[in-house]
């Protein structure tokens, strides 16, 4: 008899051990290392944030997630490395990728694999416009922040000015690879849909070191209203030449990139920033009401990583890994068709989450509640001001403090 | 007119920073004869020097050019005895690959040390805008222009003058011979490459106010610095800075009357005109000289 108990207490701890130790993998596909390191890591350090909140919570169905990084300088080694996560490391869901041309690429390997792909930060189009079945993404799309800039125009910066916005000139300039190309490809259509008059477009090399000959064409082409898709260098560079070349238009809108980082407004300067206007994923002076957790969220990362978020990169991987692990909790087991259900029957309203958005998937996996939000550099700081629910300050007109 | 005068301000502008970053490429390649692919991540190494000096010392960039030139010095002596020199007989291409590397290695752990953050160093006397005659150009600017200038007249003076000079512009001529009259040309090499290197490193401290660092600036500068050393003539320093002007100025106008992105277009194009007609460079004498 005892003999016997023993033999059960003893197989009720093994199980309970293996129990407390089982693992999920979950794959992080993210440019550690490389020119997009800075937003790569800023990406993942979301996601982070969100499997340690998980497991915390105790896990993924009961399980302890465990996160394996692949590291993908660029496309090739993205196909590597998801080859890597997918055969090797048999990981059950891929998440990832911050940089659209990896997440082109990547997807590519998860789809034929049967891996679930969840794309948080990557905003070119045709990564959801492929009917791929295995890739989903929470985040809004390069033609969400080409229209927001566009619309823009009519909704808040004429009005501000107390103007008729198609008396405005409107200037798009954007760097030339497939990221600014894209944008302005968007802004162009919508451009025209809307009655918005577009007095040049130009493109021109992220990697330039001089961007005179652009500013001074905007000044011939008397531009008002100039709209920049832009990295962090060339914005920089042309801020600082801008104000050199004595160019001051009434409102300048960039697409998110190198508009929203500390560091850009540091290089440039708080004074000579002030006003610039950016459309870009939920950073963090944005109404609570709009985007509950959102203070939460810079709380936790604080606490991590002894700083304060270098961009809002962070916050949309961890709203969007939230919205896919609980759907993976929901799913009966972590089979891709099982996976698809569940995230297919998420059902989140707008202002249900940290970024302020919602989540509803289309067919294709994209989220059709996501959308940039309109924010302005004011004192130093990158605050939300439209839509008027999210706003926690009212639009400023003009560049420059001077 | 207004905008053509103000274009090609900026233009010899452009193309004083760029003489100021080729010039110590010219030196390397027309001495050593080792195409450096490393130069701008030498670049960036002192502009990351330079960053330091200003946060940590609270040093103006134009006075760390000092310490950052002798670095940059030991840092191209270094590689030179301890990469180039072991390679120094292996086939040219062996050379280049050994470079490269050396740059993708300088890349990733810049990025280690430093991340990927944008680093700038505030510097509002070389930002200041000089209006000459209604036209803008900065403060920094004229100041690399005038550095230009004085460092490759420096450099002649050097070479003409001094008896190191000499040694380096017979080594140049002709390696086997000045081995033959007692110079030392493995320890000529180790001065020439950390010359280059000096230069670059003067360069950096200089641009670095107008500049924002990261771990990739050096690939901004390169491409350009390789155009316009190959169109000066490859060892000529007077061509390396004439080449500088031309590019300087093309790239400024094309920028303006064509399309921003298409610059580099226009001056690869006239580029590969002067390679297909005139092969030697535009200031190019064929084999020798400096």
């Amino acid at each position: 008899m005892k003999v016997l108990t023993r033999a059960a207490l003893a197989a009720v701890l093994t199980l309970s051990a293996t129990q407390a130790f089982a693992q999920v993998k979950i794959g992080a596909l993210y440019p550690f290392s490389g020119g997009l390191a800075l937003l790569g890591d800023e990406s993942f350090r979301g996601l982070e944030i969100a499997i340690e909140e998980r497991n915390a919570a105790g896990g993924l169905k009961k399980q302890k997630i465990e996160i394996v990084k692949g590291d993908a300088v660029e496309p090739n080694q993205a196909v590597g490395e998801a080859r890597r996560l997918t055969s090797v490391d048999k990981v059950p869901v891929i998440f990832g990728t911050y940089s659209s041309s990896l997440s082109i690429a990547a997807t590519q390997v998860a789809e034929l694999a049967g891996v679930p792909y969840f794309e948080l930060g990557a905003i070119s189009d045709p990564i959801t416009e492929r009917g791929f079945k295995n890739v989903y993404r929470t985040n809004p799309t390069a033609r969400d922040f080409a229209s927001r800039m566009v619309d823009a125009i009519g909704e808040a910066i004429a009005p501000a000015l107390g103007v008729d916005a198609k008396s405005l000139k409107v200037a798009i300039i954007h760097e030339d690879s497939l990221y600014g190309q894209t944008v302005a490809g968007y802004q162009t259509a919508r451009a025209k849909e809307k009655g918005v008059n577009v007095v040049e477009t130009l493109p021109y090399s992220a990697k330039s070191v001089d961007l005179t000959p652009v500013i001074l064409r905007l000044k011939t082409a008397g531009a008002d209203v100039v709209l920049q898709t832009s990295y962090q260098n060339d914005t920089v560079l042309f801020f600082r030449q801008m104000k050199e070349q004595g160019f001051k238009p009434k409102a300048m809108i960039g697409a998110g990139g190198g508009y929203s980082l500390r560091d850009t407004m540091l290089a440039i300067g708080a004074e000579h920033m002030e006003g610039a206007l950016n459309v870009d994923f939920t950073q963090f002076r944005t109404n609570p009401k709009a985007a509950p957790g959102v203070d939460d969220f810079v709380k936790k990362y604080q606490a991590k990583y002894g700083t304060a978020p270098r961009s809002g990169h962070s916050l949309a991987n961890y709203m969007g890994a939230l919205v896919f692990l609980d759907a993976m909790e929901k799913a009966p087991d972590l089979k891709a068709a099982s996976i698809r259900t569940a995230v297919m029957a998420v059902d989140i309203p707008v202002g249900g989450t940290a970024t302020g958005w919602g989540a509803k998937f289309a067919e294709s996996g994209q989220n059709g509640r996501a959308v940039p939000f309109l924010m302005q550099w004011q004192g130093g700081e990158l605050v939300t001001v439209f839509p008027a629910d999210a706003a926690v300050a009212k639009m400023k007109v003009g560049i420059g403090t001077n | 007119m207004d905008v053509l005068v103000q274009l090609l301000l900026n233009g010899i502008m452009l193309g004083s920073m760029y003489a100021i970053i080729s010039v110590g490429l010219t030196l390397i390649f027309g001495i050593v004869r080792v195409v450096n692919f490393a130069h701008g991540e030498f670049l960036m190494i002192g502009m990351y020097a330079t960053y330091l000096l200003a946060t940590k010392l609270g040093w103006h960039p134009y006075v760390s050019a000092v310490p950052v030139v002798v670095l940059l010095f030991c840092v191209g002596a270094l590689v030179q005895r301890f990469i180039i020199q072991p390679l120094l007989n292996a086939d040219e291409h062996i050379q280049i690959f050994a470079t490269v590397g050396l740059s993708t290695a300088l890349v990733n752990l810049a990025l280690m040390i430093f991340g990927a953050d944008l680093y700038s160093v505030s510097t509002p006397s070389a930002r200041q805008s000089v209006s000459l005659g209604g036209y803008t150009v900065l403060s920094g600017q004229i100041v690399i222009l005038a550095c230009a200038l004085a460092l490759v007249a420096g450099l002649h003076l050097f070479m003409q003058k001094t008896p190191l000079g000499r040694a380096i512009r017979a080594t140049a001529q002709n390696r086997n011979a000045a081995l033959l009259m007692g110079v030392r040309v493995d320890r000529i090499y180790i001065i020439s490459f950390g010359l280059g290197a000096a230069c670059v490193g003067l360069a950096s401290a200089l641009v670095m106010p107008l500049f924002p660092v990261t771990p990739t600036i050096g690939s901004y500068f390169v491409l350009t610095a390789f155009v316009v050393v190959v169109l000066g003539g490859m060892r000529s320093m007077y061509g390396a800075f004439a080449g500088a002007m031309i590019i300087g100025i093309v790239d400024s106008l094309s920028g303006y009357y064509i399309a921003p992105d298409l610059k580099e277009v226009v001056y690869f194009a006239i580029f590969i005109l002067i390679l297909i007609f005139k092969p030697t460079g535009l200031f190019g004498f064929g084999r020798g000289t400096e």
